[in-house]
């Protein structure tokens, strides 16, 4: 038996960034409405401007959950205390603190805060919880249901061809009948049409750095490598790194024929050696799918504080020899002086087998 | 381990051949075809010649196992060639 806490979750949605979804379409605007000029429509653009948008948010003190461009939740729950101790105080706030056109609904699940941040600034309460969801139509699932998406809007179809096209139709449906014909997808929707989702999984708020660098026109080759060096320097030398390690950097481009590009590179350790990461991101340069008016390097984690800074790859080869010699030492010393030999070949073409490898002892480094 | 040693040095095996000088079995398990056979001699200008005559074997069992007998003595021994 799952145990759902009922909480008061705030769904704020940046106009410039998700539209309405009509009935049997994911995503695009409602008949009638047209694209606003300002709307953002390069994904990597969507999701910079979420990020800033969460990261206001974060600056206000809610705890965030951000997992769609253009939509953040977060609860109510402990900022009322701040802001005048009423929901419309929070949302107040969050408004504000939003610096963009947002549209902002409060009701206990997400699939009901969105939709009441849609009609405009509406809060749910729980007794009001089922009939608010119930004449909502299903084709609100896709959205809350996960990935994939594909599998979502099926199920979505499949619902409407039995008749079942809200999400009050769909909560009338038998637990088992659902598990039966339409699986663990089937199950989640049937919670979600009970106001049955799982609690809000805020993210852990983490500093923004990040660098761009505009470059040149017709900048390509290695000079295009030379300015990525260059970020690479200036993010290692920002204040706000404040000596730590990078655990992940998100490169990124703004293409001279408009929209944009970004890949995200883990470093498979903490590191903030200069050469780690342009060793690393200088071959992500070739996915590049034109050419760049700006690069843009952005920290994706941190990790502790390295004074003594670990490299991925040994230069040289006495770092390495000097390595293999302490490794050499730590083994015999652990397992006695036999544990470590090598095969010496010393005739390898003999036709007789015997004479062709030798068994030495590992000679000491 | 006191200095280097040989890798692969040859094993004593029991071997029953027949009187063409053929394997036929390989302690108590059948030889069930001769792959190849070959002969090595080496060292004829020292006081200790080296003479063998190898076999490849497939045995009963499923194993493929190289053995050689040597001329001087006629002991047989098992070696991965």
């Amino acid at each position: 038996m799952r145990t759902y806490v009922r909480m008061e979750i705030a769904c704020v949605i940046d106009c410039r960034l998700t539209a309405p979804e009509r009935p049997g379409h994911s995503g695009g605007l409602r008949p009638g409405r047209e694209s606003s000029p300002d709307r953002v429509a390069d994904p990597v653009a969507a999701a910079e401007a979420t990020e800033a948008m969460a990261r206001r948010l974060e600056g206000i003190g809610a705890a965030v959950e951000a997992e769609r461009a253009g939509e953040i939740f977060f609860a109510v729950g402990g900022l009322r205390g701040l802001y005048g101790g009423d929901v419309a105080g929070v949302t107040r706030e969050a408004r504000r603190s939003a610096g963009v056109p947002v549209l902002i609904g409060v009701a206990p699940t997400r699939t009901a805060a969105r939709a009441a941040a849609e009609r405009g600034e509406v809060v749910v309460t729980p007794e009001r919880l089922a009939n608010f969801l119930a004449p909502l139509p299903t084709t609100v699932l896709p959205g809350r249901l996960g990935e994939p998406r594909r599998a979502a809007e099926a199920l979505v179809v499949s619902l409407e061809r039995l008749g079942i096209g809200t999400l009050g139709a769909l909560r009338r449906l038998h637990h088992d009948q659902m598990a039966d014909r339409f699986g663990p997808l089937g199950l989640r929707a049937l919670r979600i049409a009970r106001g049955e989702e799982e609690p809000l999984r805020p993210r852990v708020p983490h500093e923004d750095l990040v660098e761009e660098i505009e470059l040149p026109e017709g900048v390509a080759g290695s000079q295009l490598d030379r300015a990525l060096g260059l970020l690479v320097d200036r993010l290692l030398a920002a204040p706000a790194r404040k000596g730590r390690t990078l655990l992940g950097v998100r490169l990124g481009a703004r293409l001279c024929g408009g929209g944009s590009w970004s890949v995200d590179q883990g470093l498979g350790r903490p590191s903030a050696a200069a050469g780690v990461l342009r060793r690393l991101l200088v071959p992500r340069l070739e996915g590049l799918p034109g050419p760049a008016e700006a690069l843009r390097l952005r920290a994706l984690g941190f990790g502790p504080p390295a004074a003594d800074q670990l490299v991925m790859e040994v230069g040289g080869s006495e770092p390495r020899r000097r390595r293999l010699g302490a490794a050499v030492r730590e083994v015999r010393a652990a397992q006695g002086a036999d544990a470590l030999l090598r095969v010496l070949p010393v005739d390898t073409g003999s036709r007789v087998p015997e004479r062709r490898d030798l068994l030495t002892p590992f000679p000491e480094l | 381990m006191a200095g280097p040693r040989r890798l692969n040095e040859p094993r004593p095996v029991a071997v029953r051949a027949a009187g063409d000088g053929t394997p036929r079995t390989v302690g108590p398990v059948a030889v069930e075809a001769v792959r190849e056979e070959w002969l090595v001699e080496d060292r004829w200008w020292t006081p200790r010649p080296l003479r063998r005559h190898y076999f490849e074997l497939a045995l009963a069992d499923g194993r493929a196992l190289t053995v050689f007998r040597d001329a001087d003595d006629g002991r047989w021994f098992r070696q991965r060639a």
